[in-house]
């Protein structure tokens, strides 16, 4: 398992993420990174404060149409995300930081999934206001994003390897 | 130009600036001006964004005349000591008055608590910023040094020298500014999508911008959370914030300030309805909106890669 890790880590696109002084390596796919999460964050904060009650004259409706914005985020984390792994994949992938990370954003998804459910699909969304799981629902969406940014901030401090603090 | 010279050009702002700003409002309470008031709150939120920049380059403006003969060191950290203080009471000041501003359109008019917090904090801020002045003049006026004031720079570690003290002794302190700072850059950008997307045409249907002005708070909130940690950033560790990318964001946060004010003053943005298209003004200072604070993120972010930090 190592000897893998150590063979993408030692591959020639990891090494030139990790070590070429381009902005378009490491300084570029983390910053795509950041702006992904700004997107992603964003957009779930919007949803999530709104069903709590902030801004009652947004329409909840009218938020799904955002969601796609929302997932063009995802994916360039989810690539700018597997770079960053493959570049410091036999540091990352010891350190459990970075799982609970991705337990974090899997159950940060599988939320989403349930407010779609519950929220965008429900026939009387808009005419009636949130019902208390919807609320719970956005709870635990805040909870979960919340957690996700801290142990990605974390990863930069906690165990060893390429990154910038 | 130099940095002591923009330094020197931008402290107008938060002297001159601010009180006539705190004079508008005085006369703007006294009157019952409504219009006024609006005025001065304008004056004292785009007078807070420009002392971001004025604080921050008093920094490159120490690294560049500290060695000099005739420069005073002591007098540098007591006039750095006064305008951190001073900054931190204007910053409030700004908030506030963004505040008020929001509920004058939000409620069409400002409630008196709100208006006597910005009173009260806008004379301390005025006070505190006409003692940082002073003191900053004399850093190059031996003329007018008095000596007691030089005496009273040389007690104790100041306000920012303790704090950078703190920082680098507790190592939880920098990564857990961090997190807040993610956080709350996240929150901005909620608010900068969904608000500016709209403008540009996402759900336009069913989203009018009076419904999304309820939301422009969290995005304040956010922005806020970002200004106190970035400024426990730039007291923590001040050698790090010099140079232009820096200043750059600074400058750029300034225009985030100004665009947020287009959308908060102007009839222009307040009269789409749902299903209206916005006009094309309001399109471009939308999609403006968009860029200014993704480069803000780029100047942070590429600070340890282009900048000199860490």
């Amino acid at each position: 398992m190592m000897d893998l890790l150590l063979k993408i880590q030692e591959s020639g696109f990891s090494q030139w993420v990790r070590e070429s002084d381009s902005l378009f390596a490491f300084a570029g796919v983390l910053l795509l990174h950041t702006i992904g999460m700004g997107f992603v964050v964003g957009i779930n904060a919007c949803i999530n404060v709104r069903i709590l009650g902030f801004a009652p004259a947004v329409r909840l409706s009218a938020l799904e149409k955002f969601l796609p914005v929302l997932w063009i985020g995802f994916w360039v984390n989810a690539v700018t995300g597997v770079i960053l792994l493959a570049v410091d994949a036999t540091q990352k992938f010891v350190n459990p930081v970075f799982y609970v990370k991705m337990v974090f954003i899997a159950a940060a998804i599988v939320n989403l999934r349930m407010v779609k459910n519950h929220v965008f699909r429900d026939p009387l969304i808009d005419k009636v206001p949130p019902s208390m799981k919807a609320k719970i629902l956005a709870l635990t969406s805040i909870v979960c994003w919340l957690g996700a940014i801290t142990s990605g901030r974390l990863l930069a401090y906690i165990g060893g390897g390429a990154t910038v603090k | 130009m130099n940095a002591p010279h923009i330094h020197l050009l931008l402290n107008h702002f938060p002297t001159v600036g601010f009180s006539i700003g705190l004079g508008l409002f005085v006369v703007a309470i006294l009157g019952k001006k409504e219009v006024l008031k609006q005025a001065s709150l304008v004056i004292f939120f785009m007078i807070a964004a420009l002392s971001i920049t004025t604080y921050v380059s008093g920094n490159d403006a120490q690294a560049e005349i500290k060695d000099q003969p005739g420069v005073s060191a002591p007098l540098i950290d007591a006039h750095e000591s006064a305008a951190l203080v001073a900054f931190i009471f204007m910053q409030a000041t700004g908030f506030f008055s963004w505040i008020a501003l929001w509920l004058q359109r939000r409620v069409s008019r400002v409630a008196n608590w709100n208006l006597a917090v910005v009173l009260a904090l806008s004379i301390v801020t005025f006070a505190l910023m006409a003692r940082a002045a002073n003191i900053g003049g004399e850093i190059r006026h031996a003329e007018i040094q008095s000596a007691q004031e030089t005496a009273e720079t040389s007690t104790g570690p100041t306000l920012a020298k303790s704090w950078a003290l703190f920082v680098q002794s507790n190592s939880w302190v920098w990564p857990t500014c961090e997190t807040v700072h993610f956080i709350g850059l996240s929150m901005l950008f909620a608010v900068v999508l969904v608000v500016d997307l709209r403008m540009l045409g996402i759900g336009k249907r069913t989203l009018s911008f009076e419904a999304l002005y309820q939301l422009l708070p969290l995005g304040m909130l956010g922005f806020t959370l970002n200004l106190i940690t970035g400024i426990m950033f730039f007291v923590a560790t001040p050698q790090q914030y010099t140079g232009f990318l820096f200043f750059l964001k600074m400058m750029l946060v300034v225009l985030g300030a100004v665009n947020v004010l287009y959308f908060m003053l102007l009839d222009d943005p307040w009269k789409v309805g749902e299903g209206d298209d916005a006009s094309i003004t309001t399109k471009l200072v939308a999609a403006s909106a968009i860029v200014i604070w993704i480069a803000v993120l780029f100047c942070g972010h590429m600070l340890p890669f282009l900048g000199n930090s860490f």
